[in-house]
């Protein structure tokens, strides 16, 4: 099959003087010039540019295609511009994308305007044997807009590969040339100053393993200080859940960071920041809660039995009116003086030069060794807390786990670019299936008491109340039954965990011990 | 993937210009569609201007498979391809008479199209012998315009006849009146006695108009160089019916 081709105009060409001299074998036809803008789309956090998919909207179509590709995965006619996944039509682009964007927002990146003239090259019949299209794209529909570039495509028909080699040959004679694949989306981007994958919560520095350690933790403090911070400010427009979601996570993780890499700044300051992080913590927990419950709507309503589903409608519109008081609270408790200054002090301490000599005792120490050494304690903190379960399975004890491996994990993302990748990963892997077991546990177990909790709290006026709480109470018996099932996986799970090849890795990783019989 | 022939067995009746206006139609959709002129007339191939020859004549058509599928070329239109016409094919009743499985070759022919277009459309020369045979095998559904005059008729019970006898069914064969004059008092008399003879008439008739024998000056259908023409919107309104009726999913599931 024939492929469409495209060549290059340099800046001022003049595709008109083309056109003409290709008068001498070919009638010219000019149609209407086609004017599209095109509008491209990702999430906050580029999850389709990690992806490698561009998605963008052109008249009442969207399309999804791979970088540099010009063929289209799916094509759909919309309504109006979908934000959400549940905005978009059922169907394969809605499949596909689901995974990937999950609960984010799609916000416009950048706009490219198209200008198209197609030409018809006619033979003695008057019959079109091949076209050629003048395309012209601006950052705006302005005339004087930014040009992008200007192309000259040669499409050829089927069925008449003659005249498009002799059309191939006259263009190249004219010194025209075929660009490198290139990218539109890439290019508009640039030009409204946007990275792609600029933007990612996952912690991502890199460290010197003969690093001081309290250089290194300010390393690791101010990266997460800028996660706060740009969530922070999108936090007000409240475009989807998941900006306070990377915002309290950030939070959370500094307060780790403050708590777990031990003794590298004075104690009089550590003590205070995780005074003033809890506080700021506190600030959103309330907001959060209630966006899971609400993300979580259909898969509550898809536990209930059909009799029961549309009984349930009046806890979630409880929860909507609650979380949008919540909001307000979380976006007023930003701009209270408290919060600021608490930021502003951190910010100032982070970026203070390093005094020459510290009081604190591992403030001198190569990141390195100190790394090592939280983490493995660490890990043989999930591990003893692991093997007491399995010999007790307590409620309270389950939860107690989850917060060492938190702070497990959150160590080894921490200090990750100090250790072979490869094998770190594996670790945090597996750590990972350990975490979600105990997560799951105790999201149920709140859940199950916050649902019966919150019956108290449902307007008694309402006619349909005692329907409503049958719902719950089926929805709480689910939720307990489930519970079970995730507390019979433990053992499974943890034991897994703590298997002989996972400890010698660790050992490997994270021990002094190992590390000179490898040197 | 569905194959309609636009046929009859009797000349002068608009099939090639329902043909050229469909397939035109089909493809605006955005249903990638190819246009199959049998007629060694090659009057479809002339409304698009291409020239009718098929690599390798008859012969290569006859066996089917990559000669016959370099010998399609694309029209001025987005999504419409043709397959010309070549003076070679007034032979192909002699021809697929002397081969074996002889009802069934042009079935065999066309297979490869399937996976490549979502239409087909046949224009076809006047038979009702063995091309005719090959015709009912390869599509889905037969649409036959009929004049309303009393040996148009005539020459349509004679086809309906012929299915019966051959067993080939008459409900994938649809009607619909072609070059209708509205002052003739015999065709709105025919036109009303047969809808109660007849199954399947599609109620959206084509008038007898000068703007449809123009294509042949303008060689382009009649919705491009006369879109808001009665002829344009009367075509328009067939393709409508012909979606809805015999193109419709609902239908097609059944058959």
């Amino acid at each position: 099959m024939l492929k469409n081709l495209k060549y290059n105009l340099p800046d001022g060409y003049d595709e008109k003087q083309f056109m003409r001299k290709l008068a001498d074998q070919y009638t010219l036809k000019k149609e209407p010039a086609i004017a599209e803008r095109f509008i491209f789309f990702d999430s906050f956090d580029w999850r389709l540019f990690n992806k490698s998919l561009v998605l963008y909207g052109s008249g009442n179509k969207l399309f999804l295609r791979k970088p540099a590709k010009s063929e289209i995965i799916h094509t759909i006619e919309i309504n109006s511009l979908p934000v959400f996944i549940w905005d978009f039509p059922d169907g394969e682009l809605k499949r596909h994308l689901a995974p990937i964007i999950k609960m984010r927002a799609l916000l416009k990146l950048a706009e490219v305007y198209f200008r198209s003239t197609p030409y018809r090259v006619l033979n003695r019949d008057e019959k079109t044997v091949a076209r050629l299209v003048y395309e012209d794209l601006r950052l705006s529909g302005a005339e004087d807009a930014p040009t992008l570039g200007s192309h000259l495509w040669l499409n050829p028909i089927k069925g008449y590969a003659k005249h498009s080699r002799i059309l191939v040959q006259r263009l190249a004679a004219a010194g025209l040339t075929i660009p490198n694949k290139e990218e539109m989306f890439y290019k508009a981007l640039a030009f409204e100053d946007k990275k792609p994958g600029s933007y990612s919560a996952k912690v991502n520095v890199q460290l010197d393993p003969d690093m001081r350690s309290d250089e290194a933790a300010k390393v690791i403090l101010r990266f997460l200080l800028h996660v706060i911070r740009i969530n922070e400010t999108n936090m007000e427009e409240d475009l989807d859940t998941e900006f306070v979601h990377d915002y309290r996570v950030a939070i959370r993780r500094t307060r780790s960071a403050l708590g777990q890499i031990q003794y590298v700044f004075p104690a009089k300051t550590t003590d205070r920041f995780k005074k003033d992080f809890a506080f700021v913590g506190k600030l959103s927990n309330e907001l959060r809660d209630l966006d899971v419950y609400l993300l979580n709507e259909a898969d509550y309503k898809a536990m209930l039995p059909a009799a029961l589903r549309d009984d349930i409608d009046p806890l979630f519109d409880h929860l909507r009116k609650k979380r949008s008081k919540a909001f307000q609270k979380v976006i007023s408790g930003l701009k209270s003086k408290k919060y600021e200054k608490i930021l502003e002090d951190w910010e100032a301490f982070l970026n203070k030069p390093r005094p020459d000599d510290s009081a604190a005792p591992n403030a001198e120490l190569p990141i390195i060794d100190l790394a090592c050494k939280r983490i493995y304690k660490k890990y043989r903190s999930v591990v003893k807390a692991g093997n007491l379960i399995l010999e007790n399975a307590e409620d309270e004890m389950l939860h107690v786990l989850r917060i060492h491996c938190k702070k497990l994990r959150y160590l080894m993302e921490f200090f990750s670019s100090l250790f072979s990748r490869k094998k770190i990963n594996v670790l945090i892997e597996q750590l990972k299936k350990l975490q979600d077991n105990l997560g799951d546990f105790n999201d149920l177990c709140v859940q199950e008491e916050y649902l019966l909790n919150i019956t108290k709290e449902l307007p008694t006026t309402h006619g349909q109340l005692k329907k409503t709480l049958v719902a719950i109470g089926s929805l709480i018996g689910t939720l307990g039954r489930e519970r079970q099932m995730v507390k019979d996986a433990f053992a499974e799970t943890f034991t897994d965990f703590a298997s002989p090849e996972n400890k010698e890795l660790f050992q490997e990783l994270f021990t002094s011990k190992a590390k000179k019989k490898v040197s | 993937m569905t194959t309609l022939a636009i046929y009859s067995n009797k000349g002068g009746v608009g099939k090639t210009a329902a043909a050229v206006n469909l397939s035109y139609l089909a493809a605006q959709t955005g249903a990638k569609t190819l246009l199959c002129d049998l007629d060694p007339q090659s009057s479809a191939t002339y409304y698009f201007r291409i020239k009718p020859k098929l690599r390798s004549g008859a012969k290569g058509f006859i066996k089917g498979g990559k000669q016959v599928y370099k010998s399609v070329k694309g029209t001025d239109y987005e999504n419409l391809d043709l397959l010309p016409a070549d003076f070679s094919l007034r032979n192909l009743d002699i021809t697929f008479d002397k081969l074996r499985r002889s009802k069934q070759r042009l079935k065999k022919i066309l297979k490869p199209f399937k996976d490549q277009y979502d239409i087909i459309i046949l224009d076809c020369p006047v038979t009702i012998s063995i091309l005719a045979e090959n015709i009912l095998n390869a599509v889905d559904l037969t649409l036959v315009p009929l004049i309303p005059t009393t040996l148009s008729v005539r020459t349509y019970r004679q086809l309906l006849t012929f299915c019966k006898k051959n067993q080939y069914a008459v409900n994938r064969i649809y009607t619909f009146f072609s070059m209708v004059d509205r002052h003739k008092k015999m065709h709105k008399e025919l036109m009303a006695a047969m809808a109660g003879e007849f199954n399947g008439i599609l109620q959206s008739p084509i008038p007898y108009l000068a703007q449809i024998e123009k294509m042949g000056i303008y060689r382009e259908p009649v919705a491009v160089f006369s879109p808001r023409s009665v002829a344009s919107k009367a075509y328009q309104n067939l393709w409508f019916r012909v979606q809805e009726t015999i193109l419709s999913p609902g239908r097609s599931d059944s058959l």
